[in-house]
């Protein structure tokens, strides 16, 4: 994490990222300062409930959305710079993938036409050798070279995500967002390609980040996690301690809310309950943004808001109640 | 093409080849008057007769046809091109362009585009025009009339277009404006366009028709439908035909290319199941028929 010094930059480092949406209703802070960095090689993943503004986050890392404020650096470059003076660099550096993966593909193209339009665009290769690619990346999707000649609207779910992994992986990058790839997934799919992306990063070394709202696959296959609350980041760390030990009452009531497969644990499992919903990002509460609905909520919460701060875990956490050697538990 | 109605294609392509081929259809020169079988009914050597200058009305007839067909692929590649061009710019550009363009875009449709050509040919026959010929005239005239519902559609499309992920999706993957442009948007914009045009065919020709009828089109020599209408008015009570022949013509070519549009319109098949798919499904399927004849065989 931040505190470890690395000589090689990490792949993604974000400062005061913001970014505010302009609507009829008034101004909407979908993300609202966020520090993050990501040592390469790392699985990220980054979770939330809805509205927290992880999608935009994600948008906003690789330029899909207008950042506000802040900026972002990936592999040590400053993103928007990057994409301004070489696009197709970038391109060939970062790649992204979207939460649907038919609306993300033409609906005029066969999958073949598909997976070769990133090489027709970087002019990579001829025919043949576009072939051979092609055959490749279907192999390490693990998908038949019949796909090819079909519309992805023909396919199932788990192959459309297959095919559009396989697509962002085209052009060899070493740096991949996915925009919860898995939540238009039905469960047994969604493990198959949990799996996907677990094998293609020890594979091909990839740095990986993923949106989720599925705490259960973040813990099976992420090194390390941000949780985000209303466009802040709660807490973040490592997967396994934050895990084990999570120090911000967010974190735990969202640990808490994952049901156990198993009945003797799940019956008598303590279970934290938020009451309300999340404050509109339209007019945070002053202080802590989780003091509406903190369970341990202190006066000092409702006035000033807490600074991401090392905690036991060896990570980091936004709350005044948790301190490196003891924090609030619920 | 599985269920394609072939047939409503019959009349549309029987005007086509009627006026590539017309030199070779005609049994006389249209333009030649023949003051000894003026007003002459159908015989084996004018086969519909003859008209008030004892010109072919056969020949006039085919003739007209050729200078509909020349005019409408005129006017309608024209106004396609420049539809095109305006509406998928502004639809692409956006802000402020865009609203200029609409705005443009919306007086050109809120007048009557017969009415703007009028207006044009007026225009035109200013003295510092005089070196264009009237037919040219009316082509540009009609031209400036018809783009802007190919625009309006095309910026309309490309509007819908942009909005789809996987315009995004090739942003991502480093595509330019230019390639996302021309491999994504444009086979939308034409798809469209296309089957409007065919359906908008007859209109033009009817257009055509009518700006002749009112002398500003094509000029009397040439064998023109509306032009032929107005010579037969004086005749109507004695010699019906030389206005139902033309009238006719025009009729059929209008219905034709607007059930051709029409067909086009409920057959859009998408490109992929085309040709290779479609062809595997059928193959499947016989074989999934010879399966079950030969099972149904055995018991």
């Amino acid at each position: 994490m931040t505190d470890v010094k690395q000589a090689d930059p990490p792949a993604i480092e974000a400062q005061g990222l913001k970014v505010h949406f302009q609507t009829a209703a008034g101004l909407v802070r979908a993300v609202d300062g966020v520090d993050l960095t990501i040592p390469k090689g790392a699985f990220h993943g980054i979770v939330g409930e809805s509205g927290c503004g992880k999608t935009t986050l994600a948008r906003a890392i690789i330029g899909l959305q207008h950042a506000t404020e802040g900026t972002v650096q990936i592999n040590g470059r400053d993103r928007a710079d990057w994409q301004k003076q070489d696009r197709k660099g970038f391109a060939r550096a970062v790649q992204f993938i979207f939460q649907d993966p038919l609306g993300s593909m033409s609906r005029r193209q066969t999958v073949g036409q598909t997976l070769e339009e990133p090489l027709l665009i970087h002019s990579i290769g001829n025919a043949s050798e576009r072939k051979q690619r092609l055959a490749e990346l279907l192999d390490l999707v693990a998908l038949p070279a019949t796909v090819l000649d079909r519309i992805p609207r023909s396919l199932s779910g788990g192959q459309r995500q297959r095919v559009s992994i396989a697509r962002a992986l085209a052009l060899n990058p070493s740096l991949l967002i996915c925009d919860e790839p898995l939540s238009a997934l039905d469960v047994s799919v969604r493990a198959q390609i949990v799996n996907l992306f677990a094998r293609l990063q020890a594979q091909l070394g990839l740095t990986i980040v993923i949106v989720a709202h599925d705490l259960a696959i973040v813990r099976e296959v992420c090194s390390e996690v941000t949780v985000m609350y209303l466009g802040r980041v709660a807490e973040q760390g490592v997967t396994k301690p934050v895990f084990a030990d999570p120090a911000h009452p967010y974190t735990q009531a969202l640990l808490s809310a994952v049901p156990s497969p198993d009945p003797r644990i799940e019956a008598p499992r303590p279970r934290i309950l938020l009451a309300g919903d999340p404050p509109s990002p339209r007019n945070p509460p002053p202080g802590c943004r989780f003091s509406t609905r903190c369970p341990v909520v202190e006066p000092q919460c409702r006035v000033t808001e807490p600074q991401l701060r090392p905690v036991a875990h060896s990570g980091q956490a936004a709350c005044h109640l948790a301190a490196a050697e003891s924090h609030a538990v619920i | 093409m599985k269920n394609w109605p072939w047939l409503i294609l019959t009349p549309a392509i029987i005007f086509v080849l009627i006026g590539l081929f017309a030199p070779f259809l005609m049994t006389h020169d249209p333009t030649v008057q023949d003051y000894k079988a003026i007003l002459s009914p159908a015989s084996w050597s004018h086969w519909l007769g003859t008209d008030y200058l004892g010109r072919d009305m056969y020949s006039r007839i085919i003739g007209g046809a050729r200078t509909s067909l020349v005019a409408m692929v005129f006017v309608l590649l024209a106004a396609l091109v420049i539809g095109v061009v305006i509406g998928s710019f502004a639809g692409y550009v956006g802000g402020r362009t865009e609203l200029v363009l609409i705005s443009i875009i919306d007086i050109a449709l809120a007048l009557p585009s017969l009415i703007i050509a009028l207006a044009l040919i007026g225009v035109f026959s200013g003295a510092s025009w005089s070196w264009m010929s009237d037919y040219w005239k009316m082509i540009i005239a009609l031209t400036l009339a018809w783009w802007a519902n190919y625009a309006r559609m095309s910026r309309a499309v490309v509007v819908a277009e942009l909005q789809q992920p996987y315009i995004e999706a090739a942003r991502v993957m480093g595509a330019s404006h230019m390639w996302i442009f021309t491999k994504h948007i444009l086979p939308h914009v034409l798809g469209l366009v296309v089957v409007y045009a065919s359906a908008d065919a007859g209109a033009l020709v009817l257009a055509i028709a009518t700006l002749s009828f009112l002398g500003l089109g094509v000029a009397p020599p040439t064998p023109e439908w509306g032009q032929m209408l107005v010579d037969g008015m004086s005749y109507i009570e004695e010699f019906p035909s030389l206005v139902i022949i033309p009238g006719l013509a025009l009729t059929a070519v209008v219905v034709s290319f607007n059930l051709l549009g029409e067909a086009f319109a409920l057959q859009k098949v998408p490109k992929a199941v085309r040709g290779g798919l479609l062809r595997r499904k059928k193959a499947t399927r016989a074989a999934e028929e010879t399966a079950r004849a030969a099972t149904e065989a055995k018991v």
